[in-house]
C-alpha cells in the first residue's frame, strides 16, 4: 500500500514537473513552427543553389540561379519595380496616415466611427479590394473615368497602360494600408508628452508649426517603424498583382513576389524562385532589424 | 471641456487649437474616399445592367434588384465556397487560440533549460514572411508522408495538395499568437495560481481552470486576427487547391472574374457576400482589436 502510494506520488511529481508540462504543451506548436518556419528557411536556401523542376531530385548548380536573378532583364526589372512601388507608395501613404491619425487624436464627435471607416479597407480581403478597384479602373463605365470625364480628361486604360499600371496599384495599396498605419500612429501619439506641445502652443506655435516641428520629430521612431513595416507589406503584396495586372503590361508591375510565383508555379523553376525569395528575405530581414533597433531606441528614450 | 475631462490622459491637449471645421472637412473628405469603393460595390451589386452600363453615372439604383445576388450565388457555387471557408477558418481559429495559449502559458510561467533560447528562436521566425517560404512549404505539403497516395518518404502521390487539410496546415499555429498570449499571461497576477498550487492543483489544472477562463480578451483578439488571416487568405489556397469543390471564397471570387468576363454586377454581389461576414465580425470585436491587440503588441 505504502509503496504503491509513493510510486504514484512520484509519478505525479514527474508528470506535474515544469519540464514535463512544458514538453507536453510545447510539442505541437514547436514542431509545427519548426516544420513551417525554421526548416523552410534553410531548405529554401539550399534549393536556391540547385536546379529543381519537381519531378527529378534537385541538382546542385552553385551560384547559377543568383547570376540569373541579377543578370536576367525580367528578374532585374522585378527588383527595380519592387523598389519603385515602395518609393511611390510609402512616403505618401505614411504621411497621409500620420495626418489622419493626428486629426483623429482629438476629442471630437464621431471619432470612433471615423476611425472604423478608415480601417475598413484593412479588414476587407485583397481579392475583394482588387475586384472593387478593377471595376473602378474599368476603361468602359469605370467610376474613375466617369470622374475624369466630368473635368474634361479623356478616359484612361488604367491597368493596361504601361505608364499608369504601377501607379494604379500604388493607389489601391495606399488606400488599403492607411487604416493599419493610422492605428500604429494613434498608439504612438498617446506617448507624446503633452506639456511639450502645450508649451509650444503657449509660445505662439500654430497647429501646423506644432505638428511639423514638435509632433513629427517626436514621432520619428514610430514613423520609421511604419515605413519599414509598410515596405515589407509591399514586398509581400501578391494578391493585388495577381488580380489586377498579372505583372503586366510589359512587366511594368512585375515585382519580386510575382516573379517568385511565376518561376515556381508558371515555369516550374523552383531553384530560380528560391533564389529570388532568398534575396527578398535578406532585404526583409535587414528592414526588420532596422525597425527593431528603432523600437528599442524608442523604448529606451 | 466637459468631454475632455471625461477622458483624462487620452488625448493630446492641443486639440482645441486645430480649427474644428478644418478637422471635420479633412476627415470626412478622407473617409469619403475610403468608403467610396465599398459604396460603389454595393450600389453596383443591386443595380440592373442597364443602369450599370448607362451613358451617365447612376449613383443609386432606381429599384432594388437582388437578381445579381441570386445569379452570383448560383454561378460560383457559393454554399460550397462558404462551407469550405468556414471550415478552414474555424480550424485555424480554434487551433491558433489553443496552441497559442498553451505555448504562451509555458513561456510566461514555467522554467526549463533553454527556454529563452527557444522563445527567441520562435520570435525570430516572426520576421520571415510566409510569401518568402512558399516554395519549401509547398514542397512539404506536396511530399507529405502517407497522404494523398504518398509513401512514408512522401513519394508516389500528391500529398496534401488539393485537400482542405493542405489549406489548413500552415495556419495551425501563429508565432504572433504565442507572443500575444505570453504577454497577456505575464501581466496576469501570479498569486492566484500560487494559491491554487498550494491547494494541490496541478500545473495543467492551473492552465485549464484559472488561466483559460480568464483569457477572454486575448482570446478574442487572437480569434479575430486568425479569422481575418484565414478568411482573407489568397496565395496559399491558390497554390494548394486546384479543384472547384475545394475552393475557398477568395479563390472562388478570383476565378469568377475570369470566367464571366465583365459580369460586374454579379461580381460585386459576390464580393459583398465575401466581405460582409468579415466587416460584421470586425465591428463586433473592434474594441478587442484596438485596445487588446495592436497597442499592447506595439508597446510590449
Amino acid at each position: 500500500m505504502g509503496a504503491s502510494f509513493s510510486r504514484r506520488d512520484s509519478l505525479y511529481r514527474l508528470v506535474n514537473s515544469q519540464a514535463f508540462v512544458a514538453l507536453l504543451f510545447l510539442a505541437a506548436p514547436v514542431l509545427l513552427l519548426a516544420a513551417l518556419k525554421i526548416y523552410p528557411v534553410f531548405y529554401n536556401l539550399y534549393l536556391s543553389f540547385t536546379r529543381y523542376e519537381l519531378f527529378e531530385p534537385p541538382r546542385f548548380v552553385g551560384m547559377k540561379n543568383y547570376n540569373y536573378v541579377f543578370n536576367n532583364s525580367v528578374t532585374r526589372q522585378s527588383i527595380i519595380n519592387t523598389l519603385l512601388f515602395t518609393i511611390e507608395a510609402v512616403p505618401i501613404g505614411t504621411a497621409l496616415a500620420l495626418v489622419i491619425a493626428k486629426l483623429l487624436d482629438q476629442s471630437i464627435r464621431g471619432r470612433v466611427f471615423l476611425r472604423t471607416l478608415y480601417y475598413l479597407p484593412v479588414v476587407s480581403s485583397v481579392v475583394v479590394s482588387a475586384m472593387i478597384w478593377r471595376w473602378i479602373y474599368s476603361p468602359q463605365h469605370g467610376l474613375l473615368n466617369y470622374f475624369l470625364g466630368a473635368v474634361g480628361i479623356p478616359p484612361q486604360n488604367w491597368l493596361n497602360d504601361p505608364n499608369l499600371a504601377l501607379i494604379s496599384l500604388v493607389i489601391v495599396t495606399i488606400w488599403g494600408s492607411i487604416g493599419s498605419n493610422m492605428v500604429i500612429f494613434l498608439a504612438g501619439l498617446q506617448d507624446i508628452p503633452r506639456d511639450v506641445i502645450e508649451a509650444a502652443r503657449v509660445d505662439g506655435a500654430n497647429p501646423l508649426q506644432n505638428f511639423l516641428l514638435i509632433t513629427v520629430p517626436l514621432m520619428r521612431p514610430v514613423i520609421l517603424f511604419v515605413v519599414v513595416t509598410f515596405t515589407i507589406g509591399i514586398f509581400r503584396n501578391f494578391g493585388l498583382i495577381f488580380m489586377l495586372t498579372q505583372g503586366g503590361p510589359f512587366n511594368r508591375t512585375n515585382t519580386m513576389v510575382w516573379e517568385v510565383y511565376q518561376n515556381v508555379f508558371g515555369y516550374l523553376r523552383l531553384g530560380r524562385g528560391a533564389a529570388i525569395s532568398v534575396v527578398m528575405l535578406v532585404i526583409v530581414l535587414i528592414l526588420t532589424l532596422i525597425s527593431f533597433r528603432v523600437l528599442r531606441e524608442r523604448q529606451g528614450a | 471641456m466637459k468631454q475632455q475631462s471625461s477622458h483624462p490622459g487620452t488625448f493630446s491637449h492641443w486639440e482645441a487649437r486645430i480649427p474644428l471645421l478644418l478637422t471635420y472637412v479633412i476627415l470626412i473628405a478622407g473617409a469619403f474616399v475610403m468608403i467610396m469603393p465599398f459604396a460603389w460595390m454595393v450600389s453596383t451589386s443591386i443595380k440592373p445592367d442597364r443602369e450599370i452600363f448607362g451613358d451617365s453615372i447612376q449613383w443609386l439604383p432606381s429599384e432594388l434588384d437582388m437578381q445579381n445576388y441570386t445569379d452570383a450565388f448560383e454561378q460560383t457555387n457559393m454554399p460550397r465556397l462558404f462551407a469550405n471557408t468556414v471550415l478552414v477558418t474555424a480550424v485555424a481559429v480554434a487551433s491558433q487560440v489553443l496552441l497559442g495559449s498553451m505555448a504562451g502559458y509555458v513561456f510566461a510561467r514555467l522554467h526549463f533549460r533553454g527556454k529563452m533560447l527557444l522563445f527567441f528562436a520562435l520570435l525570430t521566425t516572426m520576421m520571415v514572411p510566409f510569401e518568402v517560404l512558399i516554395i519549401p512549404v509547398f514542397l512539404l505539403i506536396r511530399f507529405f508522408p502517407l497522404a494523398g497516395g504518398n509513401d512514408l518518404f512522401g513519394q508516389g502521390g500528391t500529398g496534401l495538395i488539393n485537400t482542405l487539410g493542405g489549406v489548413m496546415f500552415p495556419n495551425f499555429v501563429s508565432v504572433f499568437g504565442v507572443f500575444l498570449f505570453r504577454q497577456f499571461y505575464l501581466g496576469f497576477p501570479k498569486e492566484i495560481e500560487e494559491a491554487a498550487i498550494v491547494d494541490g492543483c496541478s500545473r495543467v489544472g492551473v492552465y485549464w481552470r484559472i488561466l483559460i477562463p480568464n483569457s477572454k480578451p486575448v482570446m478574442g483578439t487572437m480569434a479575430l486576427f486568425a479569422f481575418l488571416w484565414s478568411w482573407n487568405d489568397f496565395l496559399w489556397p491558390l497554390v494548394v487547391v486546384k479543384e472547384d469543390s475545394l475552393k475557398t471564397i477568395q479563390l472562388g471570387l478570383s476565378v469568377f472574374d475570369q470566367e464571366q468576363g465583365t459580369a460586374w454586377a454579379e461580381l460585386m454581389a459576390a464580393s459583398v457576400m465575401a466581405v460582409v461576414p468579415v466587416i460584421l465580425l470586425y465591428i463586433f470585436l473592434q474594441r478587442f482589436l484596438v485596445s487588446g491587440g495592436l497597442t499592447s503588441g506595439l508597446k510590449g
